[in-house]
């Protein structure tokens, strides 16, 4: 629907690091991660917890987000501390941004067009 | 970001879900999608384009066409389309596959469009499904010469907290 597709071919080279943000966006546990690492540093056993998993199912997790350099993990004694990286992640989000955008413009034309739509079906009996 | 507007997520490695409300009766939402005179009022090409060609025939078996031009030179791309499922104000669903004027395919998707309406607002659902992870991904990184910069300050003003 767009002719911008027209620059499709030149996407090939998008780098392997953003293929695996979107692997490590594409699970609503890791996302749910993501969220509570926006607050701050979390240990990992507080990120399993409200979301009602094991240990070990939230630290498969966070290796994924590890290996998609949206998290970096760091030891301290007992504690895995997780921490936000946001670097990737904006790199990803301004990539569907730009492409949200242009959408949104052609909805907000048909917005307009709607709101025509609604006037002329009232004054047309 | 606002809530309200358009919203994008790609759900599988191949496909893009665009949501979207709209202040109107889901009847109008299906007119402005379906009837070519609308369609040209909305479907707005990137600057320095021009829409030349707008067919619209939604029914199982019709077929949708669409071409652009460029203002200053030969260009054109065309996209073509056949409707496999259309229920008027409801759901409809085409194929797509853009073509460059030298006949080159540029890529092919399938498109399903969901129409839900609650007390006059309809929600609106497109999902298009690509070939491929890499079509996928060039369709959504399509957009990226346009206002990287600004999209920059925004995220930076977002992010902040989170970094």
């Amino acid at each position: 629907m767009k002719p911008c597709g027209i620059l499709n071919h030149m996407v090939a080279e998008q780098s392997p690091r953003l293929d695996q943000v979107f692997h490590a966006l594409a699970h609503p546990a890791r996302r749910a991660i993501i969220r509570q690492l926006s607050g701050g540093e979390r240990n990992l056993s507080e990120l399993a917890s409200p979301l009602r998993m094991t240990f070990p199912a939230a630290t498969k997790h966070v290796r994924v987000l590890e290996r998609a350099n949206l998290v970096r993990r760091r030891v301290s004694g007992r504690q895995h501390l997780c921490r936000l990286r946001a670097a990737p992640l904006k790199d990803a989000m301004l990539w569907t941004e730009q492409f949200r955008r242009n959408w949104e413009a052609r909805f907000q034309a048909l917005d307009s067009l709607l709101e025509e739509m609604k006037s002329v079906r009232r004054t047309t009996p | 970001m606002n809530p309200q507007g358009l919203q994008v997520s790609t759900p599988t490695d191949t496909t893009i879900v665009l949501i979207r409300t709209f202040h109107a009766p889901r009847q109008l939402v299906w007119e402005a999608f379906t009837d070519p005179a609308k369609m040209r009022r909305w479907m707005l090409p990137p600057p320095g384009w021009i829409m030349t060609v707008c067919e619209c025939e939604v029914r199982v078996g019709g077929a949708l066409r669409l071409a652009w031009k460029s203002e200053d030179a030969d260009p054109v791309m065309t996209l073509d389309g056949v409707f496999t499922e259309a229920i008027p104000h409801e759901r409809m669903v085409h194929t797509e596959t853009m073509r460059l004027g030298s006949g080159e395919t540029v890529g092919t998707l399938l498109e399903t469009h969901e129409f839900s309406e609650k007390s006059g607002v309809t929600t609106m659902r497109i999902t298009q499904a690509y070939d491929s992870k890499d079509a996928r991904d060039g369709a959504i990184a399509s957009g990226m010469d346009q206002g990287v910069e600004a999209g920059f300050k925004q995220l930076d003003a977002m992010l902040a907290h989170a970094a």
